[in-house]
């Protein structure tokens, strides 16, 4: 123990010897959650923060306003629409307008005519800007379509006598929807997203400064004369567990902070804290763990100092990019959510959310807590083993 | 007591098709200070890597005072002490920090530590700097530092790899006296140097080693024999040809 000790005094010492390192650690994750929460919370709001404008044209005035006012409201506004359809599609194409509809002339008269029998529907136009969202064109689509039936009932009813004002079909006037999300506080938010997300991928950047200092130790014999010392090469990694943990915990302290203070003082949403702090403290261990495991196992592969930024840097990288942190995974298609699977990031990312959305218990974070210590413990086999195959520390 | 005897002790390193050591048999008896000389690549370094147990595989066979190193070390880890080629210390820690690291994890602890830490300091004359970073020291007190990291755990057997590669006359002469002092002390010194003349000057008994073999062992003077010194037997004896 006093062995351990004084390797953790000494880790803990080159640490804090380096202060622009030990600050990129807590600096680089904290940015992230910052920007990142900022810049996807429309992506994690039911409706975009800025409204959609959107026009119709029609010859028939009142039934352009019937158009404009039912489709107007939850994320989408109404502007004065262009002159023509012509015009129309120049505006649409220069993006200043992102959505116009246009109604065809004989439109009102074509819902009277029943469907069937050779009879086509009325064809309206949506004229969309190309960088439109896919989900926000699909909304608007189908509330163009609920419109068009609206109106084709009550003209219908009409028909059989039945009088009846079409703004009365409205769907959002059918029934009254609420959305309740199950198993947590609310809906994610973008800083519940990023919190976790880039405190994950902080946390696994402890692999700079633990394959640094032990590429230094390599090269300039420290090690092997430590080695010459008797002290185990298992103490010499277990030596290195400790110090990093400790930055782990601290980084994640750190970020929760950032969640609760820094991202809603620059405007965006405050992190909503976890029920169970012991699970969420699991959680980090666990993937700390890995996080530290993969820097050895770096650290111990890597001759040179270039490798390890390589191998750490990119590898960290892909991680982030295939496990959901750099985009969440819930935007990505199937496939890459199943390839997503992979990740140790994916896993720790699961952990948090289990925790931090979720609200749920250890059965919860079991799953992605026993394969980030699974791993962990073979990355660290791995390390010893690489150590062992090569048997020499300092060439002659 | 640190007699060590090398018997037939062979190395290849893992992908190599040539041997490091082959078959080495040296007797080094307790106390004195034994030259142990060579061209580079001979094997030197390997030699006193294997003896202080930084390499492993080699066959043959270690012994010091009777039984196996490995097993006398098991027992008493500071029985052997290496003072490597490198400046084998942390660069960013000070010099304080460096020997109480090194002596810590040689299970020093307490008193025993900070008795260890100034006797250690006092030999190699670096208390006057010991709150400064090693990296800031100049070659000659780094070569101190990293003598004075080799002693914290009073070996009984020291081995010194090119302890005096680029440092100047006088912080030479200083180191040269203290190993000097060390043998005096009863401690047996495994000295490698390219130098001759400083072999010539404190080695009781030197070793000629080149690719991986003993070319000729025993008392110094045994070895220089009729000739004019060291340096000519050792040209002799390794060829003038360039080794890298």
């Amino acid at each position: 123990m006093r062995r351990l000790l004084a390797l953790w005094e000494k880790e803990c010492l080159a640490l804090s010897r380096d202060l622009l390192g030990l600050a990129v650690l807590f600096l680089m994750p904290a940015a992230f959650i910052v920007i990142m929460s900022l810049a996807l919370s429309d992506a994690f709001k039911g409706s975009p923060a800025r409204e959609i404008e959107f026009a119709v044209i029609a010859t028939d005035s009142a039934l352009a306003d019937r158009f404009a006012k039912n489709l107007a409201g939850e994320g989408f506004r109404v502007v004065p629409g262009p002159a023509s359809e012509d015009e129309a599609r120049n505006s649409v194409r220069l993006a200043k307008h992102k959505l116009v509809l246009v109604v065809p002339r004989d439109f009102q008269q074509a819902m009277v005519a029943p469907l069937g029998g050779g009879n086509a529907p009325p064809e309206l136009t949506l004229l969309a800007d190309p960088a439109l969202p896919p989900v926000q064109l699909l909304a608007f689509r189908q509330r163009v379509l609920g419109v068009a039936l609206a109106l084709r009932v009550s003209a219908m009813m009409r028909g059989a006598g039945i009088a009846v004002d079409a703004d009365a079909l409205d769907l959002r006037r059918a029934a009254a929807l609420r959305v309740e999300t199950v198993g947590g506080t609310g809906r994610p938010s973008s800083v519940q997203q990023n919190v976790p997300a880039w405190l994950i991928f902080g946390m696994f950047f402890v692999v700079m400064p633990i394959s640094s200092l032990f590429i230094v130790e390599r090269r300039d014999g420290t090690l092997a004369r430590l080695v010459s010392m008797r002290v185990p090469f298992s103490l010499l990694l277990l030596g290195k567990v400790g110090p990093y943990f400790a930055v782990n915990l601290a980084q994640a302290a750190l970020m929760l902070l950032a969640g609760r203070v820094l991202v809603p003082w620059f405007g965006g949403e405050t992190l909503a804290l976890p029920g169970r702090w012991d699970l969420l403290a699991a959680v980090t261990a666990c993937t700390s763990f890995a996080a530290i495991s993969w820097g050895l196992l770096v650290a111990v592969c890597s001759r040179t100092l270039e490798q390890a930024t390589v191998i750490g840097g990119v590898g960290n990288l892909l991680a982030a990019a295939v496990g959901g942190i750099m985009v969440p995974r819930f935007v990505m298609p199937e496939a890459m959510q199943r390839v997503a699977e992979v990740s140790p990031m994916a896993w720790a990312l699961d952990g948090f959310h289990a925790v931090m959305l979720r609200q749920g218990g250890a059965a919860d974070i079991a799953l992605p807590c026993i394969k980030l210590v699974a791993l962990a413990l073979v990355l660290l086999a791995a390390a010893l083993w690489v150590h062992h195959r090569r048997r020499v520390l300092s060439p002659a | 007591m640190g007699t060590l005897n090398v018997e037939g002790l062979s190395f290849r390193y893992p992908g190599s098709s040539d041997a490091a050591l082959q078959d080495v048999t040296l007797a080094i008896p307790d106390g004195g200070i034994f030259g142990l000389l060579g061209p580079n690549g001979a094997g030197k370094t390997t030699l006193i890597s294997i003896l202080a147990g930084q390499l492993q595989g080699a066959t043959g066979l270690v012994t010091a005072n009777g039984e196996s190193l490995a097993a006398l070390r098991g027992r008493r880890p500071g029985f052997l002490g290496i003072v490597p080629q490198e400046h084998a210390f942390y660069s960013m820690l000070t010099c304080a920090e460096n020997l109480r690291f090194f002596g810590g994890v040689q299970g020093l602890a307490g008193a025993r530590l900070k008795e260890r830490e100034g006797a250690a300091a006092a030999f190699a004359r670096i208390e006057s700097v010991l709150a400064r970073r090693a990296g800031r020291l100049s070659g000659g007190l780094k070569r101190r530092l990293n003598l004075a990291i080799g002693l914290l755990g009073e070996p009984q057997i020291l081995l010194l790899d090119e302890p005096t590669v680029g440092v100047d006359p006088q912080s030479r002469a200083f180191l040269l006296d203290s190993i000097r002092s060390l043998a005096g002390k009863g401690r047996t010194i495994v000295y490698t140097s390219h130098y001759m003349e400083e072999v010539e000057a404190i080695c009781d008994r030197v070793a000629i080693i080149d690719c991986g073999r003993v070319l000729v062992s025993g008392a110094l003077s045994e070895v220089i024999g009729g000739g004019s010194g060291l340096e000519e037997i050792f040209m002799q004896l390794t060829h003038r040809s360039l080794r890298d």
